[in-house]
């Protein structure tokens, strides 16, 4: 009962006209610009992070998740239609795309979105039952198990992001040592400044997020040069009953697998979507045709890359550690608006939490009424011709970076990454485990300092205590995993050559 | 140029020593009293060891060519910073038009009236920014 008590108590902190507003406009704008090529949802949320500053404290979180669930729908949209996925679309392009092709968009657009709006609920359950008590948990947590969480969440968004340990692993520590740069709480030294007063607060992550995710990757979209042919079909959206009840099992399995999957470090939309699409592989009464375009193909992941983006908000809510990069981007914007996630968040801000929550199947009830029936004019975003999306888009850029701050410097911060973040997509080193370290790089120098000063120096601290330890041991397992398979591979590919 | 395994162990190995070599400028202090410079410090050697497996490891595999294209990110990169040097010195609505401008020479086609356009929409949609949310751009 309490969880029914808590929730109306959230709906009314979220039901207020002027949250609604928020709600709406964020779904909406998130879609739109989710929509354009190269635009995932993290250089969305990093876009429109300026659009919430001068909004109050609870209407700007709900305009975020608004935004963040309106990427995520936008990027379906555009993987459906176009064969253009970003990380949490990825599957949606199988069959989804095999179904524009047999000329059922708006079928698969339909699916994609009453899936979602299940998978979103079924969620919410979970995350209304499952953060508190995981909140309770936490106050256990001492510095060690602190940084044996973070170390754990890098080896797998590592795994996960990029499928080589190794590549993504060097992509964390090189955000960790940008997290670096500025001034030490500790001890109040200058680092890495280069005398640059600017740089003494350390380097805005916005400057990081949009040069990394916005301009390095219009500025690879500008290299391919192929003129995309934008989607010209009708859309027919509503489905027959006979349809629509094959939706419901597939969404439900794919809910389900979401929501656990989400809760795991490094969990999240990208790797739900995949064990949602294997599994309907396996069980479903259409299994035999998944890969040709059917209903089962899309439902099933639809649900879960909604179900795993509601439920990786409990880590960083109950724990106060995101554990993927959109949750990093999130926590920064939760810190910009002076609210500490953390076991503290719940029992402190319990309006702002409950209202999160309320306001993230408010959210889904907006991306079903609104984005669904509406989706055909969104669509008309992609006559736009590039020529004229790209300079808009790099002005958008600047005005992000610029109103951080009112300064700009961000904006030559923001170039310079805009160099480095191209370099990195060119050696095909995924960015995104770049912006959890650079967000973490902080914490996990704080608390590995704090470990350590409470053992006097002594390493054993990290294995003795009992939750760093199993979760050190879980990182050493992993390694050791992938050095095997490695070095089987490796000899694997000797004799063939 | 063209072994984009080896070079992306290099660039990882550059990395780990510009900021390795750096944090050796700081206090270390010791394990139970850590000084600024010690957790850079480790981060680093840790990078470092990781771009070496790296530049090991392209030496087994196939090499890759780059695919980098330096004019277009150039084009890009500088038409940022041209809208940031003009918006400091002159005002945010003559770099919105040095930002078009500039950037638009990485397109496939170029054309000066659709430029004007676009300049003008975005400068109006600046000015909408300004009066409705507030943002403080200096564009006059």
């Amino acid at each position: 009962m309490d969880i029914i008590h808590n929730l109306a108590f959230g709906f009314e902190h979220a039901l207020t006209l002027q949250n609604l507003m928020f709600c709406a406009v964020g779904c909406v704008v998130g879609t739109l610009i989710g929509l354009l090529p190269g635009l995932g949802p993290l250089a969305t949320i990093s876009l429109l992070l300026p659009l919430t500053y001068s909004i109050p404290v609870n209407g700007a979180l709900i305009m975020l998740a608004g935004i963040y669930y309106g990427a995520q729908y936008g990027d379906s949209v555009s993987a459906i239609t176009m064969k253009i996925p970003h990380a949490s679309s990825i599957v949606a392009c199988i069959d989804g795309y095999q179904m524009t092709l047999k000329g059922q968009t708006g079928l698969a657009l339909f699916t994609a979105g009453v899936s979602s709006f299940i998978g979103g609920t079924v969620a919410i359950v979970v995350l209304a039952s499952l953060a508190p008590a995981l909140g309770e948990v936490a106050l256990l947590f001492g510095p060690a198990d602190y940084c044996a969480l973070m170390m754990l969440g890098f080896v797998c968004v590592s795994f996960v992001t990029t499928g080589s340990l190794l590549n993504g692993l060097a992509m964390c520590l090189v955000g960790v040592l940008l997290g670096q740069v500025g001034t030490d709480v500790n001890s109040g030294a200058q680092r890495f400044t280069l005398n640059l007063p600017f740089l003494t607060d350390g380097i805005g992550l916005v400057s990081i997020a949009l040069g990394c995710f916005g301009i390095a990757e219009i500025t690879k979209n500008l290299d391919n040069r192929d003129e995309r042919s934008p989607f010209s079909g009708k859309i027919h959206l509503m489905p027959t009953w006979a349809e629509f009840k094959r939706i419901i099992p597939s969404a439900l399995r794919g809910s389900v697998i979401g929501s656990f999957l989400g809760i795991l470090p490094g969990g999240g939309p990208s790797i739900a979507q995949f064990a949602a699409y294997a599994v309907d592989k396996k069980v479903s009464k259409y299994r035999h045709q998944i890969g040709t375009g059917v209903i089962e193909g899309v439902a099933g992941q639809a649900a879960a890359d909604e179900a795993a983006a509601r439920t990786s908000f409990i880590p960083l809510m109950s724990i106060g550690i995101p554990e993927n990069a959109v949750m990093a981007l999130m926590m920064a914007a939760f810190i910009i608006k002076g609210i500490q996630p953390g076991p503290n968040m719940i029992a402190g801000h319990a309006d702002l939490f409950w209202g999160l929550v309320a306001s993230m199947w408010i959210g889904n009830c907006f991306l079903l009424v609104l984005n669904v029936p509406l989706v055909r004019y969104w669509l008309s975003v992609f006559k736009i011709p590039y020529a004229v999306l790209f300079p808009s888009i790099l002005f958008f850029c600047c005005v992000g970076t610029f109103s951080v701050n009112n300064s700009l410097e961000d904006v030559l911060i923001t170039a310079a990454f805009g160099c480095v973040g191209y370099t990195f997509l060119r050696l095909e080193l995924d960015p995104a485990p770049l912006m959890l370290g650079f967000i973490l790089g902080p914490m996990l120098e704080e608390n590995f300092r704090r470990a350590l000063l409470l053992s006097r120096g002594s390493f054993t601290t990290f294995v003795t205590r009992p939750i760093s330890g199993t979760l050190f041991g879980l990182i050493a397992l992993f390694v050791v995993w992938q050095l095997t398979a490695f070095v089987l591979q490796a000899q694997r590919a000797r004799p063939a050559a | 140029m063209n072994h984009r395994n080896l070079v992306k162990g290099l660039f990882l190995i550059a990395i780990a020593l510009a900021f390795g070599l750096s944090s050796l400028r700081y206090p270390m202090g010791n394990f139970g009293r850590a000084g600024p410079g010690l957790f850079p410090m480790l981060v680093s050697s840790l990078l470092f060891v990781l771009g070496a497996t790296a530049v090991v490891r392209s030496l087994v595999t196939e090499r890759v060519p780059i695919n980098f294209n330096l004019r277009n990110i150039a084009i890009i990169v500088g038409s940022l910073c041209g809208f940031a040097v003009v918006s400091e010195y002159v005002n945010m609505m003559a770099g919105i038009v040095v930002l078009v401008f500039g950037a638009t020479l990485a397109g496939a086609t170029y054309s000066v009236v659709r430029n004007v356009k676009v300049a003008a929409g975005l400068i109006a949609v600046a000015f909408a920014f300004q009066k409705l949310l507030g943002l403080q751009l200096p564009l006059y």
